[in-house]
């Protein structure tokens, strides 16, 4: 240790330290991440945020489009509130839900535990066929029902025929054309329903069914005391998201019957549409908001329906 | 409201608000509420046959755009120093948004006459141009294009009523075509061809609630009435809709009725096997024996239609489209050269409707708004082969001069169809009276629309 070569140069010790970082250096560090996420934000500032507080300022005015918007309070909101269209489009999409959401659970579940069983043959094959027509764009199947159901040339009643029966007015009659359209939504999604209970099902570990087997639990035991149970949640989430895409539907109506007959599927989607189509936006965003007030307590709803008790 | 060639439901009606939830009020964004509209300009000044510049021109897609691009190659030798830009646009759903936005606007647009109306602050006020063609422009399209007694739009083609027939059933049931001079006339004939056939339930009676308005709108028009006064008031409650809706309660009552949507499956196989044998309906229908019949082929024919009082108007109008000029528009008065030579200088409107590639014998399904171009005398279109060689034209100009006038089309009529067109479904389906359908109609009108105007 006495040995100059090991000691360090005085120069060196006593260089001048390195300059302290100042006050934006020392940020620097707490900056980097809100930079890395600010990206997002400021999307959703300029593209979710700042139209739904347009929307809610659009809501008191009588703004068509063009010319000044005046503010006219609640007037948007207490017309349609006694509109009878309004809720007449409402009780349209509420029959749609009854028709599709209990359905496309039960329907897909049965699918999904079909579709889990490792000794189902040509497995590969049903799951592609499920799925098939959830990446069909929407427009194309809504021609196919177009035709399909045609009263005078469709299909379906063709088969009517060949086994006796007469035609059905199928998208025009006020008894049809919701359940026409109702089926053409299952069709459509009942693909994806099944591809989310799917995963909670397997998501469930096999041991489980192993126990419950060796304690001699049958398999309807199994499935009532432990699939279901196990894939609440998934079902839960797709209550939630079939609501809302339910009362929001717009497509199917819009393209296969317009709304007809007599505005029978008129939905909640498609009634707010009519307003902007009409250049009548105020009322358009005063329709947004209630539809969005509505959707979220019944989504709300329907997660405490299905939370289980230990939740 | 405009006419249509072949079955068409509402699908044109534009792109938005797919599940429009509150988020998808973003595009709403770009026009923010309080920007003002910008005030209706005048056109005045006629620019020299020397003209010189660029105009972009919109207008429908399909034939009739080749039509119209062969009349705009007239157009082009007349004016050499004219470019004219000639775009397929899917006008309905465009127009009325570029116009509120003012940007990438056309110079000039073909357009529905029903959607002039509502959108006359976003248009150049043409009065004095049209002023020199007036008088001799048919009155009705005139009315329809006039807001507070200026005039938005250049009347292009005039849409009349008139009363299809099938000649060969008629004769066979003893029914002189030219005695169907009243309503009650039609009735009467359509009596005596159920007697004839007991399948027969000859009048046609539109199923499809949009097109029922139109044609409900019609048969009002012809009693110089309208769904709408001069000041967007709904006039519904009148002698003259009662007429209407009481002779259909009386056909539908007596058994008369093929209830079907305009030449779909159904209304087709009605037409071919006899069922449908009188269609009282616009000059548009010619497209039907032309390009859809097979077995009736040659064996209808077109007559004036009946008049509801004896001596009362042969015709009212079903439909109908003119030109407008967007008040951003960069060269107006280019586009004023253009529609002007289309619409009132023999080469255009010629140039549309005499034979041309896409119709040998020229366009049957519309006459001209402009007196000159109207002449019976002088034919533009051929006598259709597929109407046994009848001379549709002078048929369909001598009933075009007697269509009354009539308001602007409120700028809600197209919303009304789900009141009114439906309503008149309910009549034809005997589940409404003529008095539910006005009262009702009325009420939900005035409530929906006129008041939320």
């Amino acid at each position: 240790m006495t040995s100059g070569t090991l000691t360090p140069p005085r120069k060196e010790r006593t260089a001048p330290a390195a300059p302290r970082p100042g006050r934006s250096s020392r940020r620097r560090p707490f900056l980097a991440p809100y930079l890395f996420i600010a990206p997002f934000y400021v999307v959703f500032a300029a593209f979710g945020l700042y139209p739904l507080v347009f929307a809610l300022q659009l809501s008191f005015t009588d703004w068509k489009g063009a010319g000044a918007a005046n503010f006219i309070g609640l007037e948007n909101y207490t017309y349609l509130l006694t509109s009878e269209e309004f809720w007449s489009s409402l009780g349209n999409s509420a029959v749609m839900w009854l028709l599709i959401v209990p359905v496309q659970i039960v329907g897909g579940l049965a699918a999904a535990v079909l579709l889990a069983n490792a000794r189902l043959r040509l497995r590969g094959m049903f799951r592609v066929a499920f799925i098939a027509p959830f990446v069909t764009p929407l427009v194309a199947m809504a021609q196919v029902w177009i035709v399909a159901f045609d009263t005078d040339y469709g299909l379906v009643n063709h088969l009517f025929n060949l086994v006796g029966l007469p035609d059905v007015d199928w998208l025009q009659s006020t008894a049809w054309a919701k359940p026409t359209l109702a089926l053409l939504f299952l069709w459509k999604t009942t693909g994806f329903a099944i591809i989310i209970l799917l995963a909670g099902l397997q998501a469930v570990p096999a041991d489980v069914y192993e126990a419950a087997a060796l304690d001699g639990a049958s398999r309807k035991r199994q499935f009532w005391s432990l699939t279901l149970p196990l894939v609440r949640r998934s079902i839960a989430f797709l209550v939630v998201v079939q609501t809302l895409a339910v009362f929001q539907m717009f497509a199917e109506p819009f393209v296969v019957t317009q709304g007809g007959p007599y505005g029978s599927t008129s939905t909640g989607g498609l009634y707010l549409y009519n307003h902007i189509l009409a250049s009548d936006l105020g009322t358009g965003a005063a329709n947004s908001f209630l539809l969005v007030l509505l959707v979220f307590a019944l989504s709300l709803l329907s997660v405490r329906l299905l939370r289980s008790r230990d939740e | 409201m405009s006419r249509s060639f072949v079955p068409r439901r509402s699908v044109l009606r534009g792109a938005l608000g797919v599940g429009a939830l509150a988020a998808t009020a973003g595009p709403l964004a770009a026009c923010a509420p309080g920007s003002s509209g910008s005030e209706p300009r005048k056109l005045t000044g006629t620019p020299s046959a020397s003209a010189k510049g660029e105009i972009t021109i919109w207008n429908r897609s399909g034939d009739l755009f080749k039509v119209f691009d062969a009349a705009i190659d007239a157009f082009r030798k007349a004016y050499p120093d004219i470019k004219v830009n000639h775009q397929a646009v899917d006008i309905d759903a465009k127009l009325a948004n570029t116009l509120i936005s003012g940007t990438d606007l056309p110079d000039g647009s073909f357009w529905d006459d029903a959607k002039i109306g509502g959108q006359a602050e976003h248009l150049y006020d043409l009065t004095d141009l049209i002023a020199p063609y007036r008088d001799k422009t048919s009155a009705y399209k005139l009315s329809v294009n006039t807001v507070d007694g200026r005039i938005y739009g250049v009347p292009w083609d005039l849409d009349p009523g008139l009363l299809w027939y099938r000649e060969d059933l008629l004769e066979d049931a003893g029914v002189d075509p030219a005695g169907l001079k009243t309503y009650d006339d039609l009735l009467a004939a359509a009596r005596s061809l159920r007697e004839k056939n007991p399948k027969a339930r000859p009048l046609h009676m539109e199923k499809d609630p949009f097109l029922g308005q139109l044609w409900l709108e019609m048969l009002a028009g012809q009693q110089g009435t309208s769904l709408a006064d001069a000041d967007g008031q709904v006039r519904l409650d009148s002698k003259e809709y009662r007429n209407v809706l009481n002779w259909i309660r009386d056909a539908v009552d007596d058994d008369l009725v093929t209830h079907t949507e305009y030449l779909k499956q159904a209304d087709l196989a009605a037409l071919e096997s006899g069922q449908q044998a009188l269609v009282p309906w616009a000059v548009w229908w010619s497209f039907a024996p032309q390009q859809l019949l097979k077995k009736g082929k040659g064996k209808w024919r077109a007559a004036p239609l009946p008049a509801w009082t004896p001596g009362g108007a042969r015709s009212g109008a079903m439909g109908g489209s003119s030109f407008i000029i967007p008040a951003k528009a960069k060269n107006p008065e280019l586009a004023w050269l253009l529609y002007e030579f289309l619409c009132f200088k023999e080469p255009g409107y010629s140039a549309v409707y005499g034979p041309s590639e896409v119709y040998p014998g020229g366009l049957t399904t519309s006459v001209p708004s402009y007196g000159p171009a109207r002449r019976p005398d002088k034919p533009l279109f051929e006598p259709v082969a597929a109407l046994g060689g009848q001379d549709l034209w002078k048929v369909a100009v001598d009933a075009a001069d007697t269509i009354p006038s009539a308001a602007p089309i409120p700028a809600w009529w197209a919303k009304s169809v789900d009141y009114l067109g439906n309503n008149l479904q309910r009549l034809i389906e005997g589940k409404m009276a003529p008095d539910d359908v006005i009262d009702d109609s009325t009420k939900k009108i005035q409530r929906n629309l006129v008041d939320r105007a």
